[in-house]
């Protein structure tokens, strides 16, 4: 009976976490193995290639759709992201610490917006956006990256604001600072390991779109990451580079991997401060 | 103070100037966001509810004409709407119960874990972060015909997945599944960091085994945690789209309500139908969310903490 | 407002040209640089009256055409010229997307172009797309399986359900596009036109239009669909099988026959030359005219290719004319069938020597060209198509008695707004 438990919990100390990483990182090793694989050798139906090569990176560097992709993306994404973690602070800081009506509302007004079906969104932008010309440009993206990037940023920085302790704002404030100036100076430093968290969060977030990018947008001159990876051409209108587009796919996934690797701490705080209290 | 504020007016003229202009502070510091939020769905939203009454096709302007709800009727007796909500649902369910079993282990196992613990919590973000496309093309490729390696694998010979509705799915599912359990097992770990481990330890010093601490504590201390986890999830899983655009581009019936919307929008530029659609697809989402809410009584206060 | 506004002309801002030299926009098909190589040759040519710089759309067909679709309903000026799968020209045209060519114009572009790509892009009488390449599909085989069967396509023309037959046996592949998707719609329509009907009765009519794919043709197509798929011969993945899959898999150990677009023949060379491809294989392809139907009955191959269109909102229209004129001459289209390994639209690019080389089946594919049949040209097109195919998928449970006609009243529901599609 005991020795039968300690080898169980010996499994759960070892074969748990081994199980995990498992499951994580399998599909990423499956891609990085089918981006080393020769276009001709894509088909070996097996794990790993048979030969390895760096040509599908060459390839995705020297092809305009990805690069231009990759720096629309990049410049979308951190805009979104920059713009949406500036007002959510501000609406945080008022929700964390002002009392006045309409505030749970408008948690609550962000949590519908956070589950708006993006979909529901592109017909009507589309429309809206090709008669004043915001159709395949960056801030026609960057709009309606908001409207999930900003909820996402409100919720997380409205949970990380109510452990910030205020009696130093007050402080401030009897030492004859106005509550803007409390604000600037004493809090904007407590607060911006939170401020920092919301961004990543919300940078990954706009990273991921796929919806408003294939629909938005027509042109290198806005495609982003995602649609340009489902519209990879090849040397013939038929072909599809699978190699190629699993190169691709490397790439993009990198900036997540550092981001996820310098952040973790804060990234686990973000997602579950925001949901639970914690 | 909010006792101050609202029960002595007869002490407190500087104390209602105070309520009054933190009052107009926080109106003043929330407005903006506000503002953008319902400029970029509301907005569109009632756009959409505009376009949904008439008959108007992009690509034919001129023979724009007002219907009233008649595209409404068109949709909801259409086989192929219900066709696609059978499948989205079907996703939805599977997806968020595999997920909820394969969140809670994890998050046990991350709870529990005395070794490795940063390894496992940084690489449970990968499929967190990874871009949903790129889960979608590495089991697209992984079950691929030509290009896969499960049919070596499991010496299923030249079975192909993305022929048949039901193999599609599960290779559909399975891609959503992989990228979104790491969310689903944080929000669990943050449910059962929140069980006291007091009453854990008087329920094994009673005697209770593994099982019965599991069902009659650890669960019901967790289950406002469980209920925010599954709503968060089954609503995202409702508006899937990304997985199927990859991996069948909605061919062996396996569309959902959101690559349904997208076709007739944005493929056939048939606004009036796909604004219909589009609506149709919001109301459904917010019947998910009010039925969480009432139904299963998920306690949004915990959401928005204290 | 004033702030999103400024930084919306910040953003939208995109390099104009400020020089006297006219900046085409073409945007093209995925190719292997072909247009790309005839967009700079021209340019050079062209003396400094303009630079063609190109942009690639998507992969298949409907993408493209969703593409340009939504930009061209933005009014998007920066559309100059577009490589146009001719099946859209209608659709195109009716909504005023695109600049009508001038009788003279089309007179002069159309001189000594086979009359298939003359009639796709010639739109109410006047021609909206002018001829650029063409495309057909020839019926592949490999020689070595054939021979075995004891046929000769090349000599004696086969039925479909023959070579299915044939290939069931001999433990074989008949590959065809099967994939939900436009390639679909091409083999059924070859099939229906083949079987002597069509899908469309009027398919000028726009929306009051009345199929015809529920006769007996239609049931003849979807008999012969049915067929491969419940066969052996099938590709195991037959519902998801486009272009490329299919010629993977008649290249692969078990292809028999396939029907396919005239580059793949190009492509096998260029793999043999890239050495992913053994010479034998290369040596066993044969070719022959599009399968019939009905024995005896000549077959009508599907028709393809690209007409070059000019944007109705376009800024330098004229430029765009000269340019359009300078990538469809004779020079230029043998240039880029040798190139691109896809056919020229002109008749004589066919008796160029060194196309003849590359070609060997130059012959056949002006022949297959000529007795084609065009898919049916409806401004309604993407609708029609669409709803042909669900019908028809997948194509192991098609069947004869109800996909032609589920199909003729998709198509009059959908144009009528009446279901969803």
């Amino acid at each position: 009976m005991n020795s039968r438990r300690s080898l169980g919990q010996r499994i759960g100390t070892y074969g748990g976490p081994v199980l995990v990483i498992f499951w994580t990182l399998f599909p990423v090793v499956w891609i990085l193995s089918l981006s080393f694989k020769p276009e001709s050798g894509i088909n070996n139906q097996k794990f790993l290639p048979d030969s390895w090569t760096l040509e599908n990176y060459r390839t995705v560097f020297n092809t305009p759709l990805f690069t231009s992709a990759l720096r629309n993306s990049i410049f979308i994404s951190l805009i979104a992201t920059v713009l949406s973690v500036m007002i959510a602070t501000v609406a945080a800081y008022a929700i964390a610490r002002l009392e006045f009506p309409g505030k749970r509302l408008i948690l609550s007004l962000a949590l519908a917006i956070a589950m708006f079906p993006a979909v529901s969104l592109v017909g009507p932008l589309f429309d809206i956006w090709r008669s004043i010309g915001l159709y395949d440009t960056w801030l026609g993206l960057i709009i309606p990256y908001m409207s999930f990037t900003l909820p996402l940023s409100i919720w997380t920085l409205s949970a990380f604001f109510r452990e910030i302790p205020w009696e130093m704002e007050q402080a401030a404030q009897i030492d004859g600072a106005t509550p803007w100036q409390a604000f600037r100076k004493v809090i904007v430093p407590l607060a911006a390991p939170g401020v920092f968290t919301a961004a990543i969060l919300a940078f990954f977030f706009a990273w991921n779109d796929f919806v408003f990018g294939i629909s938005l947008t027509s042109t290198d001159a806005a495609r982003p990451v995602p649609a340009a990876l489902a519209f990879f051409t090849g040397a013939s209108q038929f072909q599809r580079p699978a190699a190629a587009i699993s190169a691709a796919a490397v790439v993009v996934t990198i900036p997540v991997v550092v981001l996820v690797l310098l952040f973790q701490r804060r990234i686990v705080a973000g997602l579950t401060a925001g949901a639970v209290k914690g | 103070m909010t006792i101050t504020g609202t029960a002595a007016p007869a002490i407190g003229v500087p104390v209602t100037d105070r309520t009054r202009n933190e009052k107009r502070l926080g109106w003043k510091l929330t407005a903006p966001a506000v503002i953008v939020m319902l400029a970029v769905t509301a907005y569109p939203m009632l756009n959409a509810l505009y376009l949904s009454l008439f008959s108007y096709r992009l690509t034919d302007p001129a023979a724009r004409e007002f219907i009233g709800l008649r595209n409404y009727g068109v949709v909801l007796s259409d086989g192929l709407w219900w066709q696609t909500v059978f499948t989205t649902v079907i996703i939805t369910v599977v997806t968020v119960a595999v997920e909820l079993l394969i969140g809670f282990g994890f998050a046990m196992v991350m709870h529990r874990i005395i070794f490795g613990r940063k390894v496992v919590r940084t690489s449970i973000l990968i499929p967190y972060g990874i871009i949903t496309v790129v889960s979608a093309f590495a089991w697209r490729y992984a079950f691929a015909l030509d290009s896969g390696f499960i049919n070596t694998w499991f010496n299923l010979g030249d079975f192909a997945w993305f022929s048949e509705r039901w193999s599609s799915l599960v290779a559909i599912c399975l891609s959503e599944i992989w990228k979104t359990t790491p969310f689903m097992s944080l929000l669990l770990l943050a449910g059962l960091a929140q069980v006291p481990e007091d009453l854990q330890e008087a329920a094994k010093v009673d005697g209770a085994t593994w099982r019965q601490r599991l069902t009659r504590v650890t669960l019901p201390n967790m289950k406002g945690a469980i209920l925010v986890a599954v709503l968060f999830r089954t609503l995202d899983a409702y508006r899937l789209f990304d997985n199927v655009f990859v991996m069948t581009a909605g061919a062996q019936k396996t569309e959902t309500v959101s690559f349904l919307a997208y076709r007739q929008m944005i493929s056939r530029t048939a606004l009036g139908l796909g604004s219909a659609v589009s609506v149709l697809l919001f109301l459904s989402v917010v019947a998910i969310a009010a039925l969480f809410i009432k139904g299963f009584k998920v306690d949004l206060s915990s959401v928005r903490g204290r | 407002m004033v702030t999103i506004a400024l930084l919306g002309t910040l953003l939208t801002a995109c390099g104009g040209g400020e020089s006297g030299v006219a900046t085409l926009n073409w945007y093209i098909n995925p190719d292997n640089g072909g247009q790309a190589e005839l967009a700079a040759k021209c340019s050079a040519a062209s003396n400094g009256a303009y630079r063609i710089e190109t942009s690639v759309l998507p992969n298949d067909a409907t993408a493209q055409r969703e593409q340009l679709v939504r930009r061209l309903a933005a009014k998007d000026a920066s559309i100059d010229l577009m490589s146009l799968d001719p099946p859209f020209i209608p659709e195109f045209a009716e909504a005023g997307f695109l600049r009508e060519y001038t009788e003279a114009e089309a007179r002069e572009l159309n001189t000594g172009a086979l009359s298939g790509p003359i009639e796709s892009g010639t739109w109410d009488g006047k021609l909206m797309g002018a001829p650029f390449w063409a495309n057909t599909q020839l019926l592949w085989f490999r020689r070595s399986v054939a021979q075995a069967a004891g046929i000769d396509p090349a000599r004696t023309p086969v039925t479909w359900s023959q070579i299915i037959d044939l290939a069931a046996s001999a433990g074989k592949t008949v590959e065809v596009q099967g994939n939900l998707y436009e390639g679909y719609m091409v083999w059924i329509s070859a099939l229906v036109s083949s079987a002597g009907g069509k899908i469309l009765e009027n398919p000028e009519a726009g929306k009051n239009v009345k199929p015809a794919i529920d006769s007996d043709a239609g049931r003849k197509a979807a008999t012969v669909v049915q067929q491969l798929g419940r066969s052996r011969a099938a590709d195991p993945a037959l519902s998801t099988t486009d272009e490329e899959a299919a010629r993977a898999a008649f290249q692969g150990d078990t292809g028999g026959f396939m029907v396919n677009w005239a580059y793949v023949y190009g492509a096998a060379q260029e793999a043999v030359a890239a050495g992913t491809l053994d010479k034998s294989v290369l040596d066993d392809i044969g070719w022959a005219r599009y399968p019939q139907v009905d024995a005896g009955v000549p077959s009508r191959p599907p028709l393809g290719g690209i007409n070059l269109g000019i944007g109705a909102f376009s800024n330098h229209k004229d430029e765009a004319v000269q340019a359009v004129r300078c990538i469809t001459s004779l020079e230029s289209q043998t240039q880029y069938m040798l190139k691109s390994k896809n056919p020229g639209a002109r008749a004589a690019v066919y008796d160029n020597p060194e196309v003849r080389t590359v070609f060997p089946m130059a012959d056949d594919l002006r022949t297959s060209l000529a007795e084609g049949a065009p898919r049916p040209r409806t401004p309604y097109y993407t609708d029609v198509s669409t709803a042909v195919q669900r019908s028809f998928h997948p194509p192991a449970s098609v069947d004869p008695n109800r996909a032609p006609d589920r199909a003729a009243k998709l198509i009059v529901n959908v144009l009528k707004d009446k279901v969803l599609l």
